[in-house]
């Protein structure tokens, strides 16, 4: 798949169109990551109507947004960047660019709910201060949050744990490309 | 009584204790009856759906097909802004598109017709009846003490799944803190993104988006910040020490070894105190300080309490 065919499947499967961006830098100008991003949300759009995909999937910016909506929400003709910045996110983790901390997070955060069925804070800061190498991050709130019982070491465990483990692989497998073209492309509807 | 489903959210069983707490109390003295959705699990929060949009989905979808199964008639609420956020996305998503609806049931394994709508703490105590329920509870009025109301990005965003018609200046939990007394007070960070959890995976770029909400907050003559997501709360207070110290190191010109906030309380002159709606609202209605474990703040309350009840009453309570 080229680069162009790509990014138009990036951008039907967020269901933005990127000539309904007029430039106008109010998702930008209201965005509270900007600062940080070197492709600001405005930059995205550019870049996805002069077909620059590369740009984006290296941009730091598909890790930073927070998903908070609040371009999507001033945007005075409903461009959804958000989805087409998650979307982006998607393709630079099966291409393998997403080096960032966000991502170690985030798959500690999904392989806690794998183990537990629910989130298991302690070790999911734990975890990630080990593997991102950030091993003294926020450890100044842990005496108070021990003392007063806020964390603890026995995990919140639910009994269906097994069945939560395999929802989540059914899931990836689901957004597995390779798994996906597979499938039937009319599903079938359950009456 | 009314009832509804209740998913607590993963931090109700850890970081959220003293809210979880307020909550238990204010619903039962209001005549609200939370019923527990059996064997819920973690809706996937901000993490699941940056890693797969199908993960992002079926999670929240698997204990809203239980609630579903188990109490047709009622519909569920949350009292955090992200599981609002997913459980409201899953719902809205499989009621549009069918599609949607064969992926997420295949995954989950359960019929899910998303046939009741997902409502979050500030939808139920807006209720009119709520509203009346709650004057009725009120034992104690706060007297001078001015409240920054704080929603949240994903209580009110994106405005096609909440619904919600404002979502620049929302008034809802305003309308609910004044019934105690309390001023909320005029500022412009009601819906500004607190960073959620890149305050833990880029803590650098994400500092600054809790920092500013903090002070605009203060500049606004807020003695309070009230919120209505635990992911807000943890992040404004649980970080406001850090965020303090750095602010004066950059004043003063004179660094502290950063561990050293084990034991160094934030300066009370400068911190500023964060309670979620529901504390705010339980201590009003006459809660007991240990009943609602207002000592497991990182931001101390009581001289907070103490300002706006007067001697005797915060003795009372704290």
């Amino acid at each position: 798949m080229t680069d162009h065919e790509t990014l138009a499947r990036l951008m039907a499967d967020a269901d933005v169109r990127q000539y309904d961006c007029y430039q106008c830098g109010k998702c930008s100008g209201g965005c509270p990551m900007a600062d940080a991003m070197d492709l600001k949300p405005r930059g995205v759009m550019r870049c996805a109507q002069i077909g620059s995909l590369g740009r984006i999937l290296n941009s730091n910016t598909i890790w930073l947004c927070t998903g908070c909506g609040a371009c999507a929400d001033r945007c005075p003709h409903d461009v959804n960047v958000p989805a087409l910045i998650e979307e982006a996110r998607y393709e630079a983790a099966r291409r393998g660019l997403g080096r960032h901390d966000s991502e170690v997070l985030n798959k500690a955060f999904v392989a806690n709910i794998k183990a537990f069925g629910r989130n298991h804070e302690m070790l999911l800061a734990g975890l990630y201060n080990v593997l991102a190498l950030k091993p003294i991050q926020d450890m100044a709130s842990v005496p108070h949050m021990l003392k007063k019982n806020l964390i603890g070491i026995k995990p919140n465990r639910i009994g269906a744990t097994r069945e939560i483990a395999e929802l989540i692989e059914r899931a990836e497998k689901w957004d597995d490309p390779m798994v996906a073209t597979g499938r039937s492309q009319t599903p079938e509807v359950k009456k | 009584m009314k009832r509804y489903a209740y998913f607590p959210g993963c931090a109700s069983e850890s970081t959220a204790k003293s809210a979880t707490l307020a909550n238990e109390f204010v619903f039962g003295r209001i005549g609200i009856d939370l019923v527990e959705i059996e064997d819920w699990n973690c809706c996937g929060a901000t993490s699941a759906h940056t890693l797969s949009s199908a993960l992002g989905l079926a999670l929240p979808a698997r204990p809203l097909a239980r609630a579903e199964a188990d109490w047709p008639e009622l519909d569920v609420v949350t009292g955090c802004a992200s599981c609002y956020a997913r459980l409201k996305l899953a719902n809205h998503r499989v009621r549009a598109d069918k599609s949607e609806r064969y992926m997420v049931e295949k995954i989950i394994g359960k019929p899910y017709e998303a046939k009741r709508e997902v409502l979050n703490f500030l939808d139920i105590l807006s209720d009119p009846a709520a509203r009346a329920n709650i004057g009725a509870a009120l034992l104690r009025r706060f007297k001078n003490l001015k409240a920054a109301c704080y929603y949240g990005c994903l209580n009110v965003r994106p405005a096609e799944i909440t619904g919600a018609e404002n979502r620049e200046n929302p008034m809802a939990m305003d309308e609910i803190a004044a019934l105690t007394g309390a001023e909320p007070v005029e500022w412009g960070f009601k819906t500004e993104c607190c960073g959620a959890a890149h305050q833990n995976d880029a803590a650098l770029e994400a500092r600054p988006l809790a920092g500013r909400i903090l002070d605009n907050a203060r500049a606004c003559g807020a003695d309070v910040i009230l919120t209505a997501c635990p992911m807000c709360q943890l992040n404004l207070e649980m970080r406001q020490g850090e965020y303090i110290r750095k602010r004066e190191e950059k004043r003063t010109g004179k660094a502290r070894f950063p561990l050293l906030d084990m034991v160094l309380p934030p300066d009370p002159e400068q911190a500023i105190p964060v309670l979620s709606i529901t504390e705010l609202l339980a201590v009003a209605m006459g809660a007991g300080g240990r009943r609602l474990a207002l000592d497991a703040h990182f931001v101390p309350v009581g001289r907070l309490i103490a300002g706006a009840l007067g001697g005797r009453e915060s003795e009372a309570i704290l």
